[in-house]
């Protein structure tokens, strides 16, 4: 895995420039743990990719929703092949990549996963659900991505770390600026990815670009 | 040690020889090698995977490694010797089973993993695991809507050496931890043990009364803190494990447990054997060596679709 070894040796560099500097950054515990895990730093690969190759790839990758969300529930692999990513084995569902504009419906922002509902296609009803954290859920981001692979990852552990990389890095640089009051009414776009929600329930989008406005 | 294992390989080879020249009448035979069937969830993958080797023409020897990576050795040793064709593997320890595993290959046996993985690829033809994350997340998602964002709870982990231990913990904490008013005041392992995570829970009771909800990673432990909850009468205290079995199905329907993770344990041992067959006989092997199985949320809702590890209809 190229992108690992690369990390691990700036991670090597980073650790022998501190040995030799007088006035160091004290590493936190989790600088520590990851030394000691052999220089696995999902944080570091996500930063990396973030904007050279996830963001763009997303931005390429995603349809209107509402087109998407209507070739998925005719035809799944067809919305798949087209929109989404899901790994060659396994029974995981197809992750999809879409663009999503509409009004914001409902609000949930007591709870620690706090998200929107949004309606795109204007009937007043709630199409798509928007997590805008800190409390993520699942791995949506990671898994919609084709050149995110868990048989390139050591094991679960590894692979669940990367997953949470993402939704860690969305919340720094999109989520945590986003103004939690009176968002009922106001319109919605983002850019991000859902897994195929199970039957009667709402897709459940983790945005990588997100603006609410208006 | 060197002479030992060079020893055991002539003997392997004399057996391998000997396998060979037996006629052709017997059907070809597959291993199917997993932990202690005390625990329903081996067992039902034995049986899964048993019942599929039938069907595809296949003699089964069906072991127990007990969670014991010698036994495991020797086990792997018997099914070589045997002239497996192949080896379905619940394995005894994600690190420990690597060089057991490297051994069948070396022998001439390809193994099939499944629920666990091992820390390797390129060793086994298949590891089919639960997507233990996914899972977890599911069940601790379930667990802190049950706790209303807000409490003390304890934690019941797994057997160290087993990566699932490991990752379904973090599956938990990735969700848990989120919620800084959910505090953890013991986090004990029971090595997946029904009567050790009773006598843990008896004691951790003791010095936490006042605890609200118990996690667990998965459901033999979940039953055990439960019998130890109820035998203090505290049936107040909310309870979520991990599995799907049928005992955890039946305290659900009847308000004990409140919630359990599905992990198509059946399914998953049927497909090993599929993959292990297809093998066998094209050479065949899957797109990808690991290979993710998602999970489902038991709760009361569905519990009544629960049989054997997988839903019905």
């Amino acid at each position: 895995m190229p992108g690992m070894r690369g990390a691990s040796v700036i991670v090597l560099v980073a650790m022998m420039a501190l040995a030799g500097c007088k006035i160091i950054k004290t590493p936190t515990a989790e600088e520590a743990a990851q030394s000691a895990t052999g220089g696995f730093d999902p944080d570091r690969m996500v930063g990396e990719i973030w904007d050279s190759k996830v963001v763009p790839y997303l931005d390429k990758k995603a349809g209107p929703f509402t087109e998407v969300a209507a070739l998925a529930a005719s035809d799944p692999e067809a919305a798949g092949a087209k929109y989404g990513h899901k790994e060659k084995q396994g029974s995981a569902p197809w992750t999809f990549a879409a663009r999503l504009s509409g009004t914001i419906v409902k609000a949930e922002t007591k709870s620690r996963s706090a998200y929107v509902e949004v309606d795109a296609d204007g009937d007043a009803k709630a199409d798509a659900r928007v997590q805008i954290g800190p409390a993520i859920r699942g791995t949506a981001i990671r898994d919609s991505l084709d050149f995110a692979n868990f048989n390139e990852f050591k094991n679960q552990i590894e692979w669940a770390q990367y997953g949470k990389a993402f939704n860690t890095h969305v919340n720094g640089l999109v989520l945590d600026k986003l103004s939690r009051d009176q968002l009922v009414g106001k319109k919605l776009d983002a850019v991000g990815a859902y897994p195929d929600p199970a039957k009667g329930q709402l897709p459940l989008f983790v945005p990588v670009e997100l603006t609410v406005g208006g | 040690m060197k002479l030992t294992r060079r020893m055991t390989v002539a003997a392997f080879a004399a057996f391998l020889a000997a396998g060979s020249a037996i006629p052709a009448y017997a059907a070809d035979l597959i291993a199917i090698i997993t932990p202690s069937h005390d625990n329903p969830f081996f067992k039902a993958e034995a049986v899964g995977a048993e019942a599929k080797a039938k069907e595809l023409g296949y003699e089964t020897l069906v072991l127990v490694h007990d969670d014991d990576a010698n036994k495991q050795s020797q086990l792997i040793d018997t099914a070589i010797g045997r002239g497996a064709k192949a080896i379905i593997l619940d394995n005894a320890g994600s690190e420990a089973s690597i060089a057991a595993v490297q051994k069948a290959k070396d022998a001439g046996v390809p193994s099939f993993l499944i629920d666990r993985e091992i820390n390797a690829t390129g060793v086994a033809v298949s590891q089919i695991v639960s997507n233990n994350y996914q899972g977890a997340q599911l069940g601790a998602e379930e667990f802190v809507k049950l706790m209303g964002e807000a409490g003390n709870y304890v934690e019941l982990l797994g057997r160290e050496s087993d990566l699932n231990a490991g990752i379904r913990s973090k599956g938990y904490h990735d969700v848990i931890d989120e919620y800084p008013e959910l505090k953890m005041v013991a986090q004990q392992s029971a090595n997946w043990s029904q009567t050790e995570a009773y006598s843990k829970m008896e004691t951790i009771l003791q010095a936490n009364p006042d605890i609200k909800g118990v996690i667990s990673g998965n459901d033999t432990m979940a039953m055990g803190a439960i019998a130890a909850l109820q035998a203090a009468g505290r049936k107040d205290v909310i309870v979520v494990g991990f599995d799907g079995s049928n005992d955890v199905r039946d305290s659900i329907k009847s308000g004990g447990i409140k919630a359990t993770v599905l992990q198509p344990a059946y399914a998953q041992a049927q497909m090993a054997v599929q993959q292990a067959h297809d093998f066998i006989t094209t050479g065949k092997k899957p797109a990808e060596e690991k290979q993710l199985m998602d999970c489902v949320l038991i709760n009361s809702e569905n519990a009544d679709q629960l049989e054997t590890f997988a839903l019905t209809n």
